[in-house]
């Protein structure tokens, strides 16, 4: 009975692993694209986005892996990939230095690689990127204009040591807060780029400030978290409200008129351009080390977001 | 023998002691402490963690636990959202949260009670598993627009949030079955030995499958409440919420070694970490510093319980010794 039950396990695992194997044309370019972690929202879209591009070549088939967050995890993946020998392979890192010296494996190997969302800078490799100083950058340009004198402002960051986050807190300081010492820090935290702590931190500032003027957020996410918690509450009509990442739930509140705006990182554009990109290196059209492109990170506002909320409509996550 | 009635009394009522004490002391530190938009905050921003709080209290007193249930709250919320964008219902979203929470748990208690599998390691595969669910049934991705399903977690009755109202409402449910059910004192039993309890004629298993579906039903409960708070279901939601839920049970008096519990030393418990939290907030302190605070505060109250257990124990071996020594 016991040994029946294990069998039916083993088979229904193989089984679901036939199911997961890619089939593809043996004359086609194989690609690995190994994701950072499907259980971040950006990288799960950016992954479909991939998808979907390379759904527009037919000499080129791409395999999706999943980092897991996990440095160790997604390192075993990239030697996985060199030993299954990929045509090439894209790499999202987890944590750049903690990926680099499997990157060079790669690189060494023969293999060209992308790495992308963020650029791990190795020789040899080529990068496809979002910025994130100049995705934060952009709403400062606004904000310096928008935030009022003397205003009192918290700031959401996302998990200690992640380089999008220290990268966007960056920009913040140099082209936001040294431009403006009136304006008063009067709570900072770090809500790991969720939307339930970005709430519980926004529901105890609310409670220890008289008024809080802006929330400036590392991402969409946590802002839509904190301007949750001030939505019904006409003490805080008009507060202002910057994210980064342009997800779909931003261009809706934009829309509403309850935040006021967004450096949009596309997985769109990333997937086209990385997947534009590879194709070229694997047709010998240019080399892999040619390749250094960064999306552009243009700025969502009132002005402007109807032509975003199209953009998800035709991509189903807005209805 | 006043001294050892004090000493009795203290070690009952330790944790409500403390629960005062910690209410007096963050009422000094911040006046907003005690505004009552932020008593009730606090109340809301505990709730789902109470709610867990229970079904990891239910399952520790058995010697069980639950690893998984994190990850169960967001697939539960997830599919919830999803059959009340199709059918427009909170109450059949609420029922399929309940459903998916049932459901999980129900393995999970097919695993260890038929297959003997430790309940760190099948609740631990059922936290992989219930998370990958929630990943592919959303591909990764929030889900918005949420109409007003949002009411659950956002809503109030005067001036009392639903949420509160579910938290009140499966507090007494909970303290009623633990308190005055034969399952509830089946529970203590198969904790504190669970060889004792089958020799006493109690269906062991049978406790165990109902624990475990108690926790299913609570944590789909608590899925409804998070997405709906949180106006978006949220796949990555909830992550390592079953550490929030069993420190509350646990700083609350009830003992990992099992057979060892209450419903009103939990909900201490979740609020003495709740006002923790809210004074850190609202004085500002580091992030960083609130975590080693936390972890301060789980192992001081770890040593608390192991140090009450031992002097019990000395206690009933100098009884034991006293009545052998009469004896001879």
């Amino acid at each position: 009975m016991k040994k029946r039950t294990v069998g039916m396990v083993v088979g229904a695992a193989l089984l679901s692993m036939c199911f997961g194997v890619t089939s593809y044309a043996d004359d086609a370019y194989r690609v690995a694209y190994i994701a950072r972690a499907q259980e971040d929202s950006f990288a799960a879209w950016l992954a479909d986005e991939m998808r979907a591009a390379f759904e527009e070549y037919d000499d080129m088939t791409l395999d999706v892996f999943d980092g897991q967050a996990n440095d160790e995890k997604e390192n075993s993946i990239i030697e996985n990939c060199i030993a299954n020998d990929y045509d090439a392979i894209i790499v999202q890192a987890n944590n750049g230095e903690a990926q680099l010296p499997y990157i060079q494996q790669i690189v060494d190997a023969g293999i060209p690689c992308i790495t992308t969302n963020p650029r791990v800078e190795c020789e040899g490799t080529g990068s496809v990127d979002a910025d994130p100083y100049e995705q934060a950058k952009v709403n400062c340009d606004l904000a310096l204009e928008q935030i009022p004198e003397n205003a009192k402002v918290v700031v959401l960051l996302g998990p200690a040591g992640n380089f999008h986050s220290n990268e966007r807190r960056a920009a913040w300081q140099a082209e936001f807060f040294d431009k403006r010492p009136d304006v008063e820090i009067v709570g900072e935290d770090i809500a790991n780029w969720n939307k339930d702590e970005a709430m519980t931190l926004m529901e105890d500032w609310v409670q220890a400030n008289e008024h809080i003027d802006a929330i400036i957020s590392m991402n969409d996410n946590m802002c839509a978290g904190a301007l949750e918690v001030v939505k019904d509450d006409p003490a805080y009509e008009g507060v202002l409200a910057y994210g980064v990442d342009g997800t779909a739930e931003a261009c809706l509140l934009i829309q509403e008129g309850r935040m006021t705006s967004t450096g949009l990182q596309s997985a769109i554009d990333l997937a086209q351009m990385n997947t534009d990109y590879v194709h070229k290196v694997l047709t010998g059209e240019m080399e892999v080390t040619d390749v250094r492109d960064d999306v552009p990170a243009p700025l969502i506002t009132a002005d402007n977001v109807e032509e975003y909320i199209e953009m998800y409509k035709e991509n189903g996550q807005i209805k | 023998m006043k001294n050892s009635k004090l000493g009795h009394v203290l070690e009952k009522y330790s944790i409500y002691i403390i629960l005062v004490g910690m209410f007096l002391l963050c009422s000094v530190l911040n006046p907003n402490f005690l505004s009552s938009r932020n008593i009730v905050n606090i109340a809301r921003q505990l709730t789902v963690g109470i709610i867990l709080a229970y079904g990891e209290m239910l399952l520790v007193i058995a010697g069980l636990i639950d690893l998984s249930v994190g990850s169960v709250l967001a697939l539960a919320g997830c599919l919830s959202i999803y059959s009340y964008y199709s059918t427009g219902s909170i109450l059949v979203a609420m029922l399929v949260a309940i459903a998916v929470g049932v459901a999980c748990n129900l393995v999970n208690a097919v695993l260890v009670t038929h297959f003997g599998v430790p309940a760190f390691i099948a609740t631990l595969a059922m936290q992989m598993a219930a998370r990958g669910a929630a990943l592919y049934s959303t591909n990764g991705q929030n889900l918005l627009q949420l109409g007003d399903y949002v009411k659950v977690g956002q809503g109030s009755i005067g001036v009392i949030p639903i949420p509160v109202i579910f938290m009140v409402v499966i507090s007494v449910i909970i303290w009623y079955i633990v308190n005055h059910t034969r399952y509830g004192r089946s529970l203590y039993a198969i904790g504190g030995n669970e060889a004792a309890a089958v020799a006493s004629g109690i269906n062991v298993k049978r406790s165990k499958y109902i624990t475990y579906i108690l926790n299913g039903i609570l944590a789909g409960i608590a899925g409804v409440i998070f997405m709906s708070r949180v106006n978006a279901g949220l796949p990555n939601g909830a992550v390592g919420y079953e550490m929030e839920g069993l420190t509350a049970a646990i700083v609350g008096g009830t003992s990992f070694s099992g057979g060892v519990g209450t419903t009103m030393g939990t909900l201490a418990g979740a609020f003495i970490i709740g006002f923790l939290n809210n004074i850190m907030n609202l004085n500002g302190v580091d992030s960083y510093i609130q975590q080693m605070v936390k972890g301060l505060i789980i192992a001081v109250a770890v040593v608390f319980d192991i140090r009450s257990k031992n002097r019990k124990t000395r206690k009933i071996i100098l009884v034991e010794n006293s009545e052998k020594k009469e004896a001879k």
